[in-house]
């Protein structure tokens, strides 16, 4: 196990190096000189040029990669050639909203969709079963966008019941951070309600036909323990990894909710960056995501033994 | 009522961001600092400029006039410009300012660890050149310049030099770094989370330079509002739903929005005309482009009504000439524009001896600006009389690179805001082999604009703008189409705002209770 485990650790490291050659390539190959958009258009190409070299722009390509990899193994991830913030002084800042609304996403889509998606594998072939699919279809159809607004227009617009935009610390208080959370949650987590319930259905379905089932419905066990006991659990792994790919893709989700809803937190961050080709913060933004991504992975992959004894790294 | 929704309800009214006399204002963009002129881009310089000042303000109409100076005076050789600084004005320490401070503030600006954004304006390495500065007595400050020069002061009130703003010594730390502005202007610094919010509070001590009416950076400037906190809203759809629920009480918004804006009954939405300039851009060395029969043809071929409509959402007024339509150098010259004419179109391209070869626009979907929609009218028009010409959409910052190395055929594009009709010419004339982002390359014209630059003679220099507008009609190194737009939108309940070239001036703005 412990072998498994640094072996993956280290794998880790590989791809998170491969990442950043890859990220860093990209981006300064590409069109776009972050140096003529700081100068402004007034600025002579004397003037750009004095950014460029001050920004050690005009160093070959080998020489800026060896100085951002010397500082990424220090730890430091260089600094915002914008606003000259360090980019992890940037990243932690804009973390809390992230996590928040990543975390409660999960918690909101993980206990409906599993919920649901035991409920459909009971009824299955049930007009119950008919109609949970059926939103699911609808909740994994709908792009992220267009649930926000008509969640925005309903309950913060006209009905008002909860806070148009925006993201309240956890330190003004448990309330506020809720209520300012509860519609980007149920935008971002539609879709995984959807993708999850639709996983665990069929996980459950296959497990519900297994022999044992059979059996222990003959001895009169409860349905409810019969479904939480025996049969969810046996049918986990397949939910599990879903979960999993669910987390890493939030990543993604998390970009167009923060967008809509006005929340500061590392999606729009990032994509501030790409279209000033703020080449630190978003070398370092896929650095840390791609670090979280590989990490998601491999506590997936260990969970899969908690829950199947069987299965041993 | 259930008691979850009754306390969702409590706790949303809570956390409700409105109080008496403070407002929330949307903008699209963060600052880049609090360090006026220095890490800066227009957003930045709006900000600062609520409080910080120079000794001389644009006015509305784009001139620059005395703002902390009382008065100007100019030497007979043109060359001395003696500032007299008005009496009682205060820094937001309750320091009074005295010319020592105006001296420690060009001092700073000047030595190139401070990094200001204009520091080559006054050095000789832009043709103009400070030679001395003094400051003989409390009130007066003296600046001598290499040789006489018409844009000095326009170029002292320059935005994006932020106005050469005056600033007390303890702006900055004992170490000589940055700390925060410590200006004259009419509100204070306040908080600053980035990429969120940033804020400012009306400054009790101020005295305003004017009575009466709003005039530009200079007039009547008194903070009536207690605070303004500006939070960063980059969608247009959520900033839309935050006036119309009520979180935000003003933000400048979409053309398209203008008109669904105006039928929400809390709300009031203003447009006006600014000094920003819509365009196309034709490069003329490029081997097709370079014929101007083909040039001519294609600004014969466009319907500029029709175009402008379409691209302004029937906001925008034609204008072709390179000096915006309130300018006070907007004369009857600068209102003859381009001519649609098919028919000549059709002939000029014989005469040019185009045989269909591709051209290529670029253009870019950024929502504040309307380089798509009208490239697409560009295209079809274009088309209409045997152009062939395609769209190729490109990210602001790929587009901007073209832009700067000259490597397209043609863009549909925008100029910022440029004041002086010298300057504005300037923007895009000049030699493409030493700057390849100049689209205008003619020496006679450079002449001409080189010569307006140095007089100060205001029907002379009409004269030589008329002149210069003719021949960018007829040469046709790029297409002026019409004026950007100033759409704010507002609660009703906000009363004295007045939008003026894409600036946010919270002075005279009050909010009824």
């Amino acid at each position: 196990m412990l072998s498994y485990l640094v072996q993956r650790l280290a794998s880790t490291l590989l791809v998170m190096t491969l990442v950043g050659i890859f990220v860093f390539l990209l981006l300064h190959l590409s069109a776009g000189d972050p140096a003529a958009i700081i100068a402004g258009d007034y600025a002579t190409p004397q003037q750009i040029a004095t950014i460029r070299q001050r920004l050690g722009l005009d160093d070959p390509l080998l020489v800026q990669f060896g100085r951002w990899a010397l500082r990424v193994v220090q730890g430091d991830l260089g600094v915002s050639i914008f606003t000259s913030t360090p980019v992890s002084a940037l990243i932690l800042q804009r973390l809390e909203p992230t996590l928040s609304v990543a975390v409660l996403t999960m918690i909101f889509a993980v206990s409906i969709a599993v919920t649901l998606g035991v409920l459909a594998a009971w009824k299955a072939g049930r007009p119950v079963d008919r109609l949970l699919m059926g939103f699911s279809v609808l909740g994994f159809s709908m792009p992220t966008f267009v649930v926000g607004y008509c969640l925005i227009y309903v309950f913060a617009i006209e009905l008002r019941w909860l806070p148009v935009q925006g993201y309240r610390p956890i330190m003004d208080g448990i309330g506020p951070w809720f209520l300012h959370l509860v519609l980007p949650t149920i935008t971002l987590g539609l879709a995984y309600v959807a993708l999850i319930a639709r996983m665990t259905r069929a996980s459950v379905q296959e497990v519900l036909e297994e022999d044992y089932i059979r059996t222990a419905n003959a001895k009169g066990v409860p349905a409810r323990t019969m479904l939480m006991k025996h049969a969810l659990k046996n049918a986990g792994v397949p939910i599990i990894t879903v979960i999993g790919i669910g987390v890493a893709l939030l990543i993604g989700g998390v970009v167009i909710t923060e967008t809509v809803f006005n929340i500061p937190g590392i999606g729009r961050l990032v994509v501030d960056a790409i279209s000033k080709r703020d080449y630190p913060i978003i070398q370092g933004v896929i650095l840390v995501f791609s670090g979280v991504y590989v990490l998601i992975n491999l506590a997936v992959d260990l969970s899969y033994s908690l829950i199947d004894p069987r299965i041993r790294h | 009522m259930r008691r979850p929704l009754a306390l969702a309800i409590l706790l949303a009214a809570c956390a409700s961001p409105a109080a008496a006399q403070s407002i929330t204002v949307a903008v699209a963009a963060d600052i880049r600092s609090n360090n006026p002129g220095v890490n800066r881009d227009d957003s930045t310089d709006d900000f600062a400029l609520q409080l910080v000042e120079g000794l001389v303000g644009y006015n509305e109409g784009g001139n620059a006039t005395p703002l902390l100076a009382q008065k100007v005076d100019l030497s007979a050789d043109g060359k001395t410009y003696t500032f007299t600084l008005r009496e009682g004005v205060k820094f937001h320490n309750g320091a009074t300012l005295t010319s020592a401070d105006v001296l420690w503030s060009w001092n700073r600006y000047m030595d190139p660890k401070t990094q200001w954004r204009c520091t080559s304006e006054f050095d000789g390495r832009s043709g103009l050149k400070v030679e001395s500065v003094s400051a003989p007595d409390a009130r007066t400050f003296v600046m001598t310049i290499d040789k006489p020069n018409a844009l000095f002061l326009d170029t002292m009130a320059r935005t994006d030099c932020a106005m050469t703003a005056i600033l007390h010594k303890d702006s900055v730390k004992a170490d000589g770094s940055w700390d925060k502005p410590i200006g004259t202007g009419p509100y204070k610094f306040g908080e600053w989370k980035r990429g969120e919010y940033f804020t400012m509070t009306a400054f009790d001590g101020y005295q305003s330079p004017g009575q009466g009416k709003i005039d530009g950076y200079v007039g009547s400037k008194r903070p009536l509002l207690k605070e303004v906190k500006f939070l960063v809203v980059k969608d247009a759809a959520t900033v839309k739903a935050g006036l119309i629920s009520g979180a935000l009480q003003m933000s400048e918004t979409l053309p398209s929005d203008v008109e669904e804006l105006k039928k929400v009954p809390s709300l009031k939405v203003m447009v006006a005309p600014n000094a920003v300039r819509h365009i196309f851009l034709i490069q003329t060395k490029d081997t097709v482009m370079g014929n101007k029969n083909l040039r001519q043809a294609i600004a014969a071929a466009l319907d500029y009504p029709e175009l402008v409509a379409a691209a302004s959402n029937n906001l925008g007024t034609p204008n072709n000439s390179p000096i915006y339509s309130t300018s006070g150098y907007f004369g009857e010259v600068e209102k003859q524009g381009h001519k649609y004419d098919p028919a000549r179109a059709k002939q000029l391209l014989q005469e040019a001896g185009y045989k269909g070869e591709k051209i290529t626009i670029l253009a870019n979907k950024r929502p504040t600006v309307p380089s798509f929609p009208a490239a697409v009218v560009w295209q079809q028009m274009l088309q209409a009389v045997g152009i062939n010409a395609e769209i190729e959409v490109l990210d602001w910052a790929t587009q901007l690179d073209r832009f700067n190395k000259g490597n397209y055929q043609m863009q549909s594009f925008s100029f910022s805001a440029r004041f002086d009709p010298a300057i504005a010419f300037e923007q895009f004339s000049g030699p493409k082999d030493k700057q390849p982002r100049k689209v205008w390359d003619n020496p006679d014209a450079q002449a001409l604009i080189d010569k307006s630059m140095l007089i100060s003679d205001k029907a002379e220099r009409q004269k030589i703008f008329d002149e210069l507008h003719r021949r960018v009609i007829d040469e046709v190194p790029l297409i002026f189409l019409y004026n950007g737009l100033d759409a704010v939108a507002m609660s009703k309940a906000i009363s004295g705002f007045q939008p003026w070239q894409s600036k946010l001036r919270m002075w005279e703005v009050t909010l009824a209770q």
